[in-house]
């Protein structure tokens, strides 16, 4: 299996050519993700969160610098690296559950296992009702849960997930964050998060990234367990300890800190 | 259960029937003046022969019928052949040419918009299609012969290039993420293609289709300008150089209505085949 393979950025800059001119949005990035982490990135938009996302996924080469994962450089897009897209992407061409079979199909597993498998994930994002519909006749948040089930029944390594949280309600939210702790403590995946809200950065992560906008470099980078290691805490008892507002504000702070540019 | 989209085709559907009347109105508004501008005298029957006229040689060519008035030689439709089989010589050698040029077209266009072929090769299409059919008809008689080969091959040069250009700029505009997405799951080259390619390019495919076929249409007079018959191309082509104005506009009329239906028929498959087109 592709557990356990740690991702490494090592001198990692990038910049995008727009009209001739270069606008940077990855600077002298180096940093390591354990195998098994669930990391969450925060920051203002525009200072690269997705940009880094892509690298790990193979979407584009840095400029500079490598990404490796288990030592090897990425040299494109894998199945062992699942890509939660900040737009819903789904084939409108497939009904839902053909969307959420869509990887194990094409990995060739078993049709009942593969029903199996979208049932299971189907029913954790809740749209085990909406199996039969076309993504196009699914509100904004269900196609995103839809996109979340079709990753997770791939059953990838590593889950990279670009601000999947964003356009849902703050009910599904605070479920579908439980629901994705759950599946992380239960399958050890390593997980990279990116989202804009700090209390989801801490809430989720087991490991918090702030960057800085222009040129979008890590700035703050902490551990966030609280209590036991792996032991389940209520969610609002979590939210109301000391240690948890402290790191909320800590996180806070690096966001709005003004950068210095050397 | 009434989800949007069943109540959207609903009011699409109420709309579509309180458009009918407009439509026979008009129809009939415009029979009519073309009744009175000929009754009145304002145009000379060979330049606009009268409604009943057409009529009456539309009839003709669909039954057996005296040589001429008063004559007992009893004649076979026009040119010895039924308008409808006219009709219908036109339609095979129409769905042969742009059947063939679906079934080259797609592919060509999906391996022109995925390798550097598509540089090279690009030009040459748009030179083809620039081409107007009358004037290689000549030459593809002199290569393929006299028969229906030819024929066939000019509809096929006609249809391949919308077809092919269509798929070109439909896979150019698949979604990256798209692509992104599927090989993020897995999926090989091959797969690629098979699972995002080419449904995402469907929509694009088949306005190509439509195209063509219209192109089909509008190339068959040439097409059918030598030893054309039956075929209602040659048939049109035929009247008019015999002054049979009645019989000209009867074909003409067939023609279009043919290519309506057609049209129809087409955009009912796009339907069924890309529910989900203008949605996602
Ligand atoms: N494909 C692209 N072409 C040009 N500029 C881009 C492209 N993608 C991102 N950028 C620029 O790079 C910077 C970082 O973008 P992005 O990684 O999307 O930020 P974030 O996800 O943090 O909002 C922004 O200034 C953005 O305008
Ligand atoms: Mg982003």
């Amino acid at each position: 299996m592709s557990h356990g393979r740690a991702i490494a950025f090592e001198g990692v800059e990038h910049h995008f050519d727009v009209g001739g001119t270069p606008v940077p949005a990855l600077d002298r990035i180096d940093l390591t993700l354990e195998p098994g982490e669930l990391v969450t990135l925060a920051g203002p938009s525009g200072c690269g969160k997705t940009t880094l996302l892509r690298l790990v996924a193979g979407f584009l080469p840095p400029a500079t610098g490598s990404v490796t994962v288990g030592g090897e450089p990425v040299r494109g897009p894998a199945e062992e690296r699942g890509v939660v897209f900040q737009q819903p992407t789904l084939f409108p061409w497939l009904t839902v559950r053909g969307n959420v079979e869509l990887g194990p199909r094409l990995r060739g597993v078993a049709k009942a296992e593969r029903a199996e498998l979208a049932d299971r994930y189907l029913r954790l994002v809740g749209l085990q009702d909406f199996a039969q519909h076309r993504p196009y006749e699914l509100s904004g948040g269900m196609q995103q849960r839809c996109q979340i089930a079709r990753v997770l029944a791939n059953e990838p390594g590593i889950v990279l997930m670009d601000e999947p949280f964003g356009a849902l309600d703050a009910l599904t939210r605070e479920r579908l964050q439980e629901e994705l702790l759950e599946i992380w403590r239960a399958t050890g995946r390593t997980i990279l998060f990116i989202t804009h809200s700090v209390d989801e950065a801490v809430f989720l992560g087991s490991r918090v990234l702030v960057m800085s906008p222009r040129p979008g470099r890590i700035v703050f980078d902490e551990p966030a367990v609280f209590g036991e290691h792996g032991a389940r805490v209520p969610a609002d008892e979590i939210r109301a300890l000391p240690e948890y507002v402290a790191l909320c504000d800590r996180v806070r702070h690096a966001i709005h800190q003004p950068t210095n540019v050397d | 259960m009434a989800s949007p989209t069943t109540v959207r085709a609903r009011a699409v559907r109420r709309q579509r029937l309180r458009r009918i009347p407009l439509h026979v109105g008009t129809l009939v508004a415009l029979v009519a003046l073309w009744w009175l501008v000929t009754r009145l005298g304002l145009v000379r029957p060979l330049f606009l022969p009268p409604p009943g006229d057409v009529w009456d040689a539309f009839v003709r060519a669909n039954t057996d019928h005296p040589l001429s008035p008063g004559s007992d030689r009893i004649v076979r439709g026009e040119q010895n052949y039924y308008l409808w089989e006219h009709l219908l010589a036109s339609l095979q050698r129409i769905g042969l040419g742009v059947g063939a040029a679906v079934v080259v077209g797609i592919p060509v266009g999906l391996v022109m918009a995925t390798t550097w072929l598509g540089v090279v090769l690009e030009p040459y299409l748009s030179f083809l299609r620039a081409l107007p059919p009358l004037a290689y008809i000549g030459l593809l008689i002199v290569w393929f012969g006299i028969g229906d080969t030819s024929k066939v091959w000019l509809l096929f040069l006609a249809a391949f290039p919308p077809i092919a250009m269509a798929t070109i700029s439909g896979v150019r505009g698949v979604r990256e993420d798209m692509v992104n997405a599927v090989l993020s799951l897995g999926a090989s080259r091959r797969q690629t293609l098979t699972a995002v390619m080419i449904p995402a390019t469907l929509p694009e495919i088949l306005t190509g289709v439509r195209v063509a076929v219209g192109f089909a249409w509008t190339t068959v007079v040439a097409a059918e300008i030598a030893n054309g018959i039956p075929g209602i191309g040659a048939l049109a082509y035929l009247s008019g150089q015999k002054l049979n104005s009645d019989l000209v506009v009867a074909c003409i009329l067939v023609i279009g209505l043919a290519a309506i239906a057609l049209d129809l028929g087409l955009k009912f498959l796009e339907k069924v085949l890309v529910p989900w087109r203008g949605k996602a």
